[in-house]
């Protein structure tokens, strides 16, 4: 085999694999601006029907507002919890350091759907229930906490803390160290961190399947029940929705910090 | 350096207020998880072993009933057999796929790589449901492969709603994180590895056996950790990829707890899945460290 034929060979199969993931999303955005009720190939030209049907169902716009709410409010709380936690631990922490820091990822490590169901027997446990949107709020938070917690944290690992030190020494007080050197320098773990919290919170399905209520529906489940009756495109606008806020997160994170620091700069 | 700043500090200092302990910094979240992560997968192990109750979800009757009506029922272990074979295909699959994918990330420079990240991630972010979805349209009855076997003149092909359609979800779902996974452990390889592998005579080959693949073993070990647990518990994409007709743990845990509230029943399903999976992790890590011990480090 010849080294040009290889390196063709290799090339076709990334290709193909490449392909092979972005298939089924380009699928749905191409059947969401599609006119006809089936996507056939030739596609039946350009409409964008479904995405009037979309804002026009209110079940959909609804739960898209919903979700929206929801995220962000994650986002704030995950952020700070999950922040304060990794300059804790980073910092901080003696002996119990890795003990922490296994805890406080282990809402990664375990699968979601039975972090749902512990969490939805312990809110009816408590007689707190599931109404609301409480119950959801905790829900997401506690998935999200180790995203933050785990970039906050590699960008803390590699803070060079001399530059506090010469800050507090020239007179700066620790608010006013944390606000001009810390914050500025961490923002870009801080801010992938946030963004994360908040795609995991508008993509969140199995948490949100078990602690969802009547009249507070997520985006994602309102998508899933519709899927399961029935086939029609409105159901591709709602996903070219969701499809657009995760490449709009992933632009943001390239724009803002690169995506390196997401991929592999988290401790380990 | 720091010894130095301390030493130049200005002394005598202003009073300052005293700092308050760090370890308030750990506490909001440290008390989060507890209340709401630690204490609920107590209460769900306690719950496994409590009774089903006429007219409510519980009765506190401590009993082993759940976990023998399990252990005892072959319907149960057909169920927890394929669940795990599924998730090990699965993590086999993503392998295959991934390796070559994460091979070229690794190794991609200039503005080709934060592009093949982007390619990466994205589809990452996007949630089950949506790429199930995609599936649908292309697998299904009157999808568009379907249609393009029909103007061919070859009939139809049941794609969906069948082992095959689970597996294509559950594949696509959970590859970018085995090529995240293995990519990490090929960047760390140095370049120069695999040249002075070269430079000896290696074929390409025997480079990639003898070099590239036991140092990238870490990320390939570590990623097919992951993708199984994931591929375990998955949910959505053997529900909507499936239909009803592979039945897998996730989908009757979550149909014992919403449908039938049988709670009791749900969590010790639950804690059987959970118990299987970690034997199976446990058993994987010990021959992941014996097939570690002879890479240099």
């Amino acid at each position: 085999m010849s080294a040009t034929l290889r390196r063709l060979g290799f090339l076709g199969t990334v290709v193909a694999v490449y392909l092979f993931l972005l298939a089924p999303i380009a699928i749905v955005v191409i059947a969401a601006f599609n006119a006809g009720e089936y996507l056939r190939f030739p596609p039946e030209g350009f409409s964008l029907r479904w995405f009037w049907k979309f804002f026009a169902s209110e079940p959909f716009v609804r739960a898209f507002w919903f979700s929206l709410k929801l995220a962000s409010f994650v986002t704030v709380l995950s952020t700070v919890l999950g922040g304060a936690a990794a300059f804790y631990v980073v910092r901080h922490a003696g002996r119990f350091r890795d003990l922490l820091r296994l805890f406080l990822v282990a809402p990664l490590q375990l699968p979601a759907i039975l972090t749902g169901i512990a969490l939805l027997i312990f809110f009816y446990s408590v007689g707190l229930g599931t109404r609301g949107i409480v119950g959801l709020l905790i829900g997401h938070t506690v998935v999200s906490i180790p995203y933050v917690f785990l970039m906050v944290g590699a960008v803390l690992l590699r803070f060079d803390r001399t530059l506090e030190e010469a800050a507090r020494s020239l007179g700066a007080s620790p608010w006013t160290t944390f606000r001009r050197i810390t914050l500025p320098l961490i923002q870009g773990g801080v801010i992938s961190g946030a963004l994360f919290a908040f795609i995991t919170s508008f993509d969140q399905f199995p948490i949100s399947l078990l602690l969802v209520n009547v009249g507070n529906t997520t985006l994602p489940i309102q998508l899933f029940d519709y899927l399961r009756f029935s086939f029609d495109p409105t159901a591709a606008a709602a996903s070219t929705v969701s499809v657009a806020m995760s490449v709009a997160v992933v632009w943001l994170i390239h724009r803002l910090v690169g995506l390196e620091q997401v991929t592999w700069g988290g401790p380990r | 350096m720091a010894r130095a700043v301390e030493l130049a500090r200005p002394e005598p200092r202003r009073p300052v207020r005293s700092a308050p302990p760090a370890v308030l910094l750990l506490l909001p979240a440290g008390l989060f998880l507890v209340v709401f992560f630690l204490v609920p997968y107590v209460n769900m192990v306690r719950m496994s072993f409590l009774t089903k109750a006429q007219g409510a979800a519980f009765a506190n009757v401590v009993t082993l009933e759940n976990y023998l009506r399990i252990f005892g029922d072959t319907f149960y272990w057909r169920v927890i057999g394929r669940t795990f074979w599924l998730a090990g295909l699965t993590t086999v699959l993503t392998l295959v796929l991934g390796y070559p994918l994460a091979y070229a990330v690794a190794r991609a420079s200039g503005p080709r790589r934060p592009l093949l990240l982007m390619l990466l991630l994205a589809p990452l972010l996007v949630g089950a449901v949506v790429r199930s979805y995609g599936w649908m349209i292309l697998l299904g009855r009157v999808g568009l492969i379907n249609q393009v076997l029909r103007a061919l003149g070859r009939g139809e092909a049941e794609l969906m709603y069948n082992i095959l359609g689970v597996l294509i979800g559950l594949v696509h779902v959970y590859l970018p994180f085995m090529v995240l996974a293995v990519a990490g452990a090929l960047e760390q390889i140095p370049p120069d590895v695999e040249l002075a592998a070269r430079s000896l005579g290696a074929s390409p080959w025997r480079t990639f056996w003898r070099v590239t693949w036991p140092l990238s073993l870490p990320g390939v070990f570590s990623g097919a950790m992951l993708v199984f647990v994931l591929a375990l518990s998955a949910y959505v994409i053997p529900i909507l990829l499936g239909g009803n007709n592979v039945l897998v743990m996730p989908m009757l845990i979550v149909q014992m707890l919403l449908d039938a509230f049988n709670w009791p029943f749900g969590s010790a399903m639950a804690m059987v899945l959970f118990g299987l999976a970690c034997v199976v992790l446990w058993a994987y890590v010990k021959a992941m460290n014996r097939a570690l011990r002879w890479i240099p480090r």
